[in-house]
């Protein structure tokens, strides 16, 4: 069988890859360091107002980019804080 | 030209100014002021509501005896399972007041201006001491209370049991309470139920030691906040408006087009029920120096089943005290309202596929509630040595959901021998693959 040269790193990494992986979802499974009150979901919200929809304007327009994804997307990341206004 | 009277300038009005004649003895000098004339930021502050505005203080209760109100008896003590009390004396049950009718904290969170606070959640005098000792109302005996730990002593002269009920500044005393729902038998089979599951790889001395019968009932400090609020963000969000390979065989890569769009949002929200921890220990939750985030996991708890303060619930049970104020919990209280404002802008981008990047936000707290209130928690705990004084594993059980959640110390090498194995097995298969 003919295998290129990335699949071959990428199947000699699975070994080490598979390795860390497992260390790390046994060692979440006890000791639960990810863990936390889910504040955002938990608890009794109401919102009164949201505004601002009608103002999204388009800036820019991006060519040919190989990352399917926004740089520094923080969408569902609620808990990173970023610059106050 | 005609002649014109000398007209003296008008003198300056705000706060502040010289006066003609001072305030009458008695009078406030800001009494004779008519607020609606004065600049907006210092009208606000003038009527915003005193800090203080709600009085949850147990006045009947303040001779420390919880009486039966059937016999008169102060063996009074929580009845397990219910949120009632119980006289061991002449069986007689009732139930205390729900601090949510009572003080209607239910209500008018849309209209919260300014930082009200509890009677219960006021600050604490930076010279409270948590020794208290108590006249027995009973005998009139002096009976000393540690409020550190516990809420409940007898009287040793009369056997009386005696509650600090009264609400004193050392922040033992709270608005409000939740009485446990889960009993300890429940509690102990959902530790071993939790740690079942986590055996193979679990510490030998953790094994050898597990004893669940230990568990302990505390009552940790909370506050359980209300607010209202008012939250900016601003940043980017991207379309994809084409997807295309470019390339052929083994160079086959996938290129993307994208609009670019700036956006921003605001969202008013009011919060109902957010329980912060206010003891300095429990609230840090670093997971490197210790397991507070298990306890803190467990939460939320049916706060609006909270009763009026009552030592008698106490008996039996350990408490911790309240040792952090409105102020110092201000921070933590913005920055969850930050992310839960964050949580309820995100349905509005569903239209940006690439995702959105925010990069600029704001909360403006327009007002907020403060309560604060002793939740029921079981505890179990585990001790790791290790340097810097070793780590303390909890397992924790929710007194009133029963949810529970735990840290399990686990068995270093048996973890990297168990990661090395898998790893060496699924190497061999890729090398097997390759040379094939």
């Amino acid at each position: 069988m003919d295998i290129d040269g990335d699949t071959i790193l990428f199947l000699l990494a699975l070994g080490p890859a598979s390795a860390v992986g497992l260390y790390w979802a046994i060692y979440r499974h006890y000791r639960n360091t990810d863990k936390s009150h889910a504040f955002e979901h938990e608890t009794a919200v109401e919102v009164l107002a949201l505004t601002g929809v009608e103002a999204d304007r388009k800036v820019d327009e991006i060519r040919g980019t190989r990352s399917p994804r926004i740089e520094g997307d923080n969408v569902g990341n609620h808990r990173q804080r970023v610059q106050p206004m | 030209m005609a002649l014109h009277p000398p007209t003296t300038p008008p003198g300056p009005t705000g706060p502040g100014s010289p006066q003609d004649m001072p305030p009458a003895p008695g009078q406030h000098p800001m009494d004779s002021l008519d607020p609606s004339k004065l600049p907006p930021p210092i009208r606000d502050e003038l009527l915003a509501p005193d800090p203080a505005a709600i009085d949850t203080s147990a006045k009947e209760l303040r001779d420390g005896l919880n009486h039966c109100p059937k016999c008169g008896s102060t063996e009074v003590q929580h009845r397990p399972g219910s949120d009632r009390l119980i006289c061991l004396y002449c069986r007689h049950e009732w139930a205390a007041t729900r601090v949510e009718e009572a003080f209607g904290l239910g209500e008018g969170i849309a209209d919260l201006r300014g930082t009200q606070i509890a009677s219960g959640a006021r600050d604490i005098a930076a010279d409270a001491a948590s020794l208290r000792s108590f006249k027995c109302g009973g005998c009139g005996a002096e009976v000393v209370i540690n409020t550190e730990t516990a809420m409940t002593a007898r009287c040793h002269w009369c056997r009386h049991v005696l509650g600090v009920n009264e609400q004193i500044d050392n922040g033992a005393v709270p608005d409000a309470l939740l009485p446990f729902h889960i009993k300890k038998d429940d509690a102990v089979a959902r530790i071993r139920q939790f740690v079942d599951k986590r055996r193979l790889f679990a510490l030998k001395a953790f094994k050898d030691e597990f004893t669940p019968e230990n568990v302990v009932g505390v009552y940790l400090p909370y506050m359980v906040v209300d607010a209202r609020g008012s939250a900016d963000a601003a940043g980017l969000g991207e379309i994809e408006t084409r997807r295309y390979t470019r390339g052929d065989g083994k160079n086959k890569q996938t290129y993307f087009d994208a609009d670019v769009w700036r956006v921003q949002r605001r969202v008013d929200f009011t919060v109902d029920d957010l329980p912060l921890e206010s003891s300095a220990r429990r609230g840090n939750l670093d997971t490197r120096s210790n397991t507070h985030n298990v306890i803190n996991t467990i939460l939320p708890f049916d706060t609006k089943n909270a009763v009026k303060w009552n030592a008698s619930y106490l008996l039996g049970y350990t408490s911790e005290k309240r040792d952090r104020d409105v102020q110092h919990l201000m921070p933590r209280l913005q920055e969850q309202m930050l992310s839960i404002a964050r949580a309820r802008m995100q349905p509005s981008m569903q239209r940006y596929d690439r995702g959105v990047r925010w990069e600029r936000e704001r909360i403006d707290l327009k007002g907020t509630r403060w309560v604060a209130m002793y939740l029921p928690v079981w505890l179990y705990a585990h001790h790791q040595p290790g340097s810097g004084g070793g780590l303390r594993h909890y397992i924790a059980v929710n007194g009133r959901t029963g949810e529970t959640m735990g840290s399990v110390p686990a068995q270093q090498w048996k973890l990297v021998l168990a990661a090395l194995t898998i790893g060496t097995v699924v190497e061999a298969l890729a090398l097997w693959f390759i040379a094939r």
